[in-house]
């Protein structure tokens, strides 16, 4: 996990209320434009799955998340195909409804009830999504020739 | 008589079968003398490096240039120089449309080199199928001595006409019939081709897992002068298995007419604040 999503980690469970500057796009995986996303920023959210749908061309992420007054809001999650999430340790049972997750997303610039996830951090404290794996690669090298 | 007829009948055909057989297994053993010169790109590969902006091999081992490169800029003429300025504007208004993104059409060549999921190689000394799973995206180069179709007999596709050789276990081919933009795009950076681009690519392995791919663009509408990109992959984990890509299945990012891409709820139900 970064240093970053090591500080989002240990926030409390709740709405979000992270905002982090500066964090790196990972669009390459959309099949379309991302610009309906804030690359720059990152928000953290805590909630309950709703539905997970292993489709292509993407995988979404279904949250209820509490909002500042308490009420239930949907969330959609918008993640990389099934065939890159398999590769990188997802599965269609990964994620179930009803189960506690914490997710760290680039929001929607219009300020809508969804976002391009970054990680997702289960119930029993892995992490998963293209930030993990930023995290988990060693320092870039050119390959050998 | 008709003994030595039907017997030299016999002979004849016995002879032209025998004949057959053999020049069968003089092609087979050549097939298989030249699949043995062929290399080993079995399993899945995945890129690495490489987009497009200009790039020589040694230049594709490096981190990408900076977004201000004069490397990012393709040498256009000055109609497809306005045309990127175009696309530069829509980029920024959010209103250039992927081809792509309608789950409808494949991204063609060269741009297929350029997607995320895996690829495979599919080598016979006839023919070799290059494979993306994402799209998906089959491109046939073909090795058996055949040229291009002659003009009258062409027309453009999104992957081409492919014709090459190999080289001391370096595949070289030259694609043309390719459909240029609006059809195709390079990549969501704006970049695009006419219908008028030429490719020259050379694939070969610089490392046991690592595979190296050079192109050079020729278009004589849209560019000055040859553009050369480099591209490298990685081979995937031994077994790693790659799966179908149903762009159709659930498509929840749909295109406005004027090329903005929007957001549904699972319902289907437009989730985007629109002006």
């Amino acid at each position: 996990m970064s240093s970053r999503a090591s500080k989002t980690h240990c926030m409390s469970v709740g709405f979000a209320t992270a905002l982090i500057v500066g964090a790196a796009s990972h669009a390459a995986v959309a099949h379309h434009s991302t610009a309906m996303f804030e690359p720059e920023k990152r928000v953290t959210l805590s909630g309950t799955i709703t539905d997970f749908q292993w489709t292509n061309p993407h995988a979404w992420i279904q949250v209820t998340v509490a909002g500042a007054d308490g009420k239930p809001t949907a969330w959609s999650f918008e993640c990389g195909s099934p065939n890159t999430l398999s590769r990188q340790g997802w599965k269609p049972s990964t994620l179930k409804p009803g189960d506690a997750v914490m997710i760290v997303a680039n929001p929607m610039k219009d300020g809508t009830s969804a976002g391009l996830m970054y990680t997702v951090t289960l119930a029993d404290g892995r992490v998963l999504g293209p930030g993990a794996q930023v995290a988990a690669q060693p320092p870039a090298s050119p390959p050998a020739r | 008589m008709r003994t030595l007829r039907a017997q030299a009948f016999r002979v004849g055909t016995w002879g032209a079968a025998a004949s057959l057989v053999g020049w069968t297994l003089a092609a087979y053993a050549q097939s298989l003398s030249s699949a043995g010169d062929l290399p080993d790109w079995s399993g899945a590969w995945t890129r690495s490096t490489g987009q497009f902006y200009e790039s020589t091999p040694e230049q594709a081992l490096e981190a990408p240039p900076p977004a201000d490169s004069p490397r990012r800029r393709p040498p256009y003429t000055p109609k497809f120089a306005a045309l990127y300025e175009q696309n530069l504007a829509l980029i920024a208004a959010d209103r250039f449309p992927d081809p792509i993104s309608i789950c409808g059409t494949p991204a063609g060549w060269p741009r297929m080199l350029a997607l995320p999921d895996a690829y495979e190689f599919v080598i016979r000394p006839e023919q070799t199928w290059l494979l993306s799973e994402n799209g998906p995206n089959v491109v046939r180069i073909y090795t058996d001595g055949r040229t291009h179709p002659k003009p009258e007999d062409m027309w453009a596709t999104y992957t081409g006409n492919n014709v090459g050789h190999w080289e001391k276990g370096e595949l070289v081919f030259h694609s043309i019939g390719l459909k240029g933009a609006p059809a195709t795009i390079l990549g969501r950076n704006g970049v695009v081709m006419s219908d008028r681009l030429e490719t020259t690519t050379r694939i070969r392995q610089i490392a046991p897992d690592r595979l190296l791919v050079t192109v050079v663009l020729a278009d004589p509408e849209a560019l000055t002068r040859p553009w050369p990109v480099a591209f490298t992959y990685a081979r995937l984990p031994p077994g790693s298995t790659v799966y179908d890509y149903a762009c159709a299945e659930n498509n929840r990012n749909p295109i406005t007419s004027d090329g903005r891409t929007l957001t549904l709820d699972p319902s289907g139900e437009v989730i985007d604040k629109l002006e």
